[in-house]
């Protein structure tokens, strides 16, 4: 893991620096990077946008992003030409956030980068942590970093997928000074959010080109794809590196379908769940008819010590 | 039914080698190697309270190595033959260990666990034997 030292050192800029930034860390865990905060954004109040991107994908990680400018210069993320993000192309948005950070005395940013072997753990953990969790989670902590790293917020816009309402209400609680406006499609809607939304596409898509294979695997980006399931890069990818044993290295979130489809051409695993309180269950009932059963003699069952069934020891030989 | 267990030459129960075990809370239906350096030691990370994290397809598993106790060694079997009758069975050793990195589903390893737990059969066993 990088120390404090390099994470403040390792600016990001530009594409390049932000590259750098994502190749430099350790891509199995979760990295998060704050721009610095341009001092309009400490002294006047701001708006700030929330946005993710890579939710959907079997593949990479899936990126949060948060971009906050002044009010009275709310024209800036406008200007800068963002719009909805999902009506760009790559080289359009990579344009944009490189003016982003040419902007950073008005616009500030931040992205959290979610490992795919996050996603997976969290979602096979043994309480269940759903990916809206992480993903609410995920917007609480960059804004809370944005926060503390002093920008002064007064209204918060959030794109969401699910129904809003709910979503608001658990933000205000949780940030009861600021606006909070929660919408579906608010990238199209406010200019904030498109931009929080081309940092974490630019973020997400920058990650997957970079990603090095912990297990080193010899595959690039083209050879991997976008990770959507419809992708055939993506499909021929699945298919052809599984292995039948761990089956996907930690590029894939093997808790989405399709990498589970795609897991049963592997050898098939069960997942040891049985817990020492759960095993105490009681046994089935014993039918009726089988009292009536006539018995020849009467069978003597030597059972062990209780200190040898608690540690599953037993006898294999007789002597 | 009789067990043969058969090492060729008997200095290797006595110098263990750096040979990595694990055990990991799910049943493979598989018997055949497996990239474990590659997929799965390459996962492994040390906590500073010296415990372990990994991954197993995309299951979180925390672990800890559990050295096994004085003047015992552990070994793996392997049957080269398969046995004509359940009556008479080979198995040659073809490894031998100290130490085992023991692995749990998303819960650390406690002294609760049957694997620690079971060795406490040996002092026991021990103590039981010296009477």
């Amino acid at each position: 893991m990088a120390s404090n030292e390099d994470e403040t050192t390792s600016k990001v800029t530009d594409l390049a620096s932000l590259e750098q930034f994502l190749s430099g860390r350790d891509n199995s865990v979760n990295n998060l990077y704050i721009s610095d905060i341009p001092n309009v954004c400490k002294e006047y109040p701001c708006l700030l946008g929330i946005d993710e991107a890579g939710r959907g994908p079997v593949l990479g990680p899936m990126v949060y992003g948060i971009a906050f400018c002044p009010q009275n210069e709310a024209t800036v993320p406008d200007a800068l030409g963002c719009a909805d993000s999902k009506a760009l192309n790559e080289e359009k948005r990579d344009q944009i956030f490189t003016k982003i950070c040419e902007t950073s005395n008005k616009i500030g940013w931040a992205v959290e980068v979610i490992a795919p072997n996050s996603i997976c753990n969290s979602m096979l953990s043994r309480n269940k942590y759903s990916l809206n969790q992480v993903s609410m989670d995920a917007a609480i902590k960059l804004v809370k970093c944005a926060v503390s790293a002093g920008v002064n917020i007064s209204h918060i816009y959030v794109d969401t997928v699910g129904p809003p309402e709910k979503y608001q209400a658990y933000l205000k609680t949780i940030f009861p000074a600021y606006g909070i406006t929660v919408a579906k499609k608010a990238d199209s809607t406010y200019p904030i959010v498109s931009a929080a939304s081309i940092c974490a596409k630019v973020t997400r898509d920058h990650a997957l080109k970079v990603w090095q294979f912990q297990e080193e695997l010899n595959l690039t980006h083209e050879q991997f794809g976008s990770g959507y399931p419809g992708d055939p890069v993506t499909k021929k990818f699945l298919a052809d590196n599984c292995d039948s044993v761990f089956g996907y290295p930690q590029l894939v979130r093997f808790s989405w379908s399709t990498a589970e489809e795609a897991l049963k051409e592997a050898y098939y695993v069960e997942c040891d769940r049985a817990d020492p309180e759960e095993a105490a269950t009681p046994s089935s009932n014993t039918s009726i008819t089988s009292f009536f059963k006539m018995t020849s003699k009467k069978s003597v069952v030597k059972t062990q010590h209780e200190f040898f069934t608690r540690r599953c020891l037993s006898r294999n030989v007789e002597f | 039914m009789a067990i043969h267990i058969l090492h060729g030459k008997s200095y290797i129960l006595l110098i263990p080698k750096e040979t990595k075990i694990h055990s990991v809370p799910f049943k493979i239906h598989a018997d055949c190697d497996a990239k474990v350096s590659k997929y799965f030691e390459s996962s492994i990370k040390v906590e500073e309270d010296k415990t372990m994290k990994a991954s197993f397809r995309g299951y979180p598993l925390r672990g800890e190595t559990i050295e096994l106790p004085q003047g015992y060694v552990g070994i793996v079997l392997h049957e080269r033959i398969l046995p004509p009758s359940e009556k008479e069975r080979k198995f040659h050793v073809i490894h031998n260990f100290k130490s085992l990195n023991y692995w749990n589903w998303d819960k650390a390893p406690t002294k609760n666990d049957k694997i620690v737990q079971a060795f406490e059969w040996i002092d026991v066993a021990e103590a039981v034997s010296s009477y």
